[in-house]
């Protein structure tokens, strides 16, 4: 593709991915709605779409507060540094052949690079708030995050083995006999957990778990700060799903339909499950989650590398006698 | 090398398009926002409880403990990182090499584990002194 | 065009290096580094070493600095810190250190002057990171892990004492 087109392929990519997650709390509010036989919003517009052009508007009036109290600058730096890094992370996802923003020979560590630096917006925005309940609840948010961004990692390079590369396009390109989500399985489990855990989404929600600590790290911003809290969050639940679908099924591979196609119906499937999964598992204790992470996931990603690194030299050692 | 840097270009562009539509979002809402003024506005929020005492509380040292051990194992998978890339060249040798790291990494994972390093809430770990002169901290788990 | 992006990253490193040793507030401070990492970050990926570059995001930027906003959140020094930042900040402390680092520098330009290393143009796969690493290297590699190992067992010693158990608080 030509330059040109890499651009405006660009600036069409940020305007989806930002339209995407908005869309996306409306429909997730209704999916919610279906799933638990109530109606969730249906009022404005067809199916109640129109909800997000109301949202956004109220968002957009709300008083932008910066707390008195707080570290200024860091309150506002906090909120945009997660929504630039979650667009920047979309940059390097191939959503077709030829249709991507940034191709380099590192992509997965760039998407890797990019979550890890989302811990901060958490920390920063609880420590900048001045305020007991955003520090504890920053603190304890950005324990998760690193607690499964450790193996987080780590439960992507049975893929990296298998393809020998961290280009994301080579990945793609290594999976047109079989998807890695049969091979890789355990991979697939252990990056969905980290995943959820990364973006903070129910079940693993407990930065924000209302009823212990007020709203956690983001107890005292309002209006468009805390909408780019949500955007970050939303942005990130739809770039995981986009690596997933890169990493573990094939990408934008499949018959008939377009390239591109595939790779949206794929993605929009397990965005569907990230919403249903909100609906169906309840929250873990914090202990509980911080057990799970260390005690049996890190311990699995392992396994994982162990088995795979064997299996496959074996299986290689026999084709080539 | 190049070739890397001339498609670098359209990347600039996506980079300072994202930065300019953050700036635009919170440019927005400073200029339609409204104002407001009450009596309690420019309160901390502690569930409608009014303040008491200052925020700089003393956290608990397991969160220092587990931001070590993520700076520690992530400095592991970097190892692994290196492997994974160049596993099939490696062949055999580097799988018994990445084994032994490997090894020592589930020894420390063990040993973390065995200490209740990163136990939470139940405290039940012996050999831990008494901390005679300090405060207790005033997490809450 | 890659000299421009080249001299436009090594500015910001410089910059960003420059601010954040001259805030008085430890948050700022580490903003500004964070940021000066990033550009070291692209300074790597330019001359060729995208795998560096990488760790260099994830590691430094991703990790350590995950660890400092962590211990300044623990210590939460608030304005005392930021008083004691400032006096240290004043130009007594820092001006020996200051003109010995200054002349090291010095010495520094005029030795690279008389033999100018010269940068491959090559670019630095991943791939053959890990086949030295894991080829030639393997021992040291083995060592590292080692370490990391002490490095584990050290931290948690450290941390063990200030560990408050539940029967203490009662």
């Amino acid at each position: 593709m030509s330059e040109l087109g890499t651009v405006t392929f660009g600036l069409l990519l940020i305007a989806a991915a930002v339209g995407g997650a908005a869309v996306l709390t409306w429909f997730e509010r209704r999916l919610l709605g279906i799933w638990q036989d109530r109606y969730g919003p249906d009022r404005l517009g067809p199916l109640g779409i129109g909800q997000v052009v109301a949202d956004m508007l109220k968002l957009l009036t709300k008083d932008d507060w910066v707390p008195p109290f707080s570290d200024r600058f860091v309150f506002v730096f906090a909120p945009t540094a997660i929504v630039v890094a979650m667009l920047l992370g979309f940059a390097v996802v191939p959503f077709a052949p030829q249709l991507y923003v940034l191709d380099i020979n590192i992509g997965l560590l760039f998407f890797l690079g990019m979550t890890s630096l989302a811990v901060y917006s958490v920390l920063l925005g609880g420590l900048a708030s001045n305020n007991k309940y955003a520090l504890l609840g920053g603190l304890r948010s950005a324990a998760q995050m690193v607690s499964y961004e450790v193996f987080m990692g780590l439960s992507l390079m049975g893929v990296v083995m298998l393809t020998g590369s961290f280009s994301l396009r080579a990945i793609v390109e290594a999976q047109r006999d079989l998807w890695y989500c049969v091979p890789q399985v355990l991979g697939l489990f252990t990056f969905l957990i980290a995943g959820i855990a990364e973006s903070h989404r129910l079940p693993f929600d407990l930065p924000e778990a209302e009823h212990e600590l007020t709203a956690g790290f983001h107890t005292e911003y309002g209006g468009m700060k805390f909408a780019m809290f949500m955007l970050g969050e939303y942005l990130g639940l739809i770039l995981i799903s986009c690596m997933i679908t890169t990493l573990f099924f094939g990408g934008w591979l499949g018959p008939w339909l377009p390239p591109l196609l595939w790779f949206c119906l794929k993605t929009f499937a397990l965005i569907c499950f990230f919403v249903l999964l909100r609906g169906a598992i309840p929250r873990p204790r914090y202990d509980q989650l911080m057990t799970l992470g260390w005690k049996y996931m890190l311990p699995l990603t392992l396994l994982n590398l162990v088995l795979t690194g064997a299996l496959a030299l074996l299986l290689e050692g026999q084709r080539h006698v | 090398m190049t070739d890397a840097v001339t498609s670098l270009w359209p990347f600039l562009v996506y980079v300072v398009a994202v930065l300019l539509l953050v700036a635009t979002m919170l440019g927005l809402s400073f200029v339609l926002g409204q104002r407001r003024a009450n009596r309690a506005t420019n309160m901390p929020f502690e569930s409608g409880v009014l303040s008491v005492g200052s925020p700089q509380i003393h956290i608990a040292v397991e969160f220092y403990l587990v931001a070590i051990f993520f700076v520690i194992f992530d400095l592991e998978t970097v190892f692994i990182f290196a492997w994974a890339v160049a596993f099939f060249e490696l062949g055999w040798e580097g799988f018994i090499a990445v084994l032994v790291f490997i090894a020592i990494l589930a020894v420390a994972l063990v040993y973390e584990l065995s200490t209740g390093a990163l136990d939470w809430g139940v405290k039940t770990r012996a050999g831990a002194p008494r901390p005679e002169s300090r405060q207790p901290q005033e997490e809450q788990h | 065009m890659l000299e421009t992006l080249f001299y436009g990253a090594a500015l910001i490193a410089l910059t960003a290096t420059a601010a954040a040793l001259t805030r008085a507030n430890a948050a700022h401070a580490l903003i500004y580094l964070i940021v000066s990492l990033l550009a070291v970050a692209v300074l790597f990926f330019l001359l060729g070493a995208p795998f560096a570059a990488a760790l260099e995001i994830v590691i430094y930027a991703g990790a350590i600095m995950v660890l400092f906003v962590f211990v300044i959140m623990m210590l939460n020094v608030g304005e005392s810190g930021r008083a004691q930042e400032r006096e240290w900040l004043r130009a007594r402390h820092w001006i020996v250190p200051g003109i010995l680092a200054a002349a090291l520098l010095l010495e520094l330009l005029l030795a690279l002057r008389h033999n100018p290393v010269a940068t491959s143009a090559m670019e630095v796969d991943p791939k053959r990171v890990g086949l030295a690493l894991f080829g030639p290297y393997v021992l040291a590699v083995e060592i590292a892990s080692l370490l990391l190992l002490a490095a584990l067992v050290g931290a948690y010693h450290l941390g063990r004492h200030f560990i408050v158990r539940r029967e203490d608080q009662r």
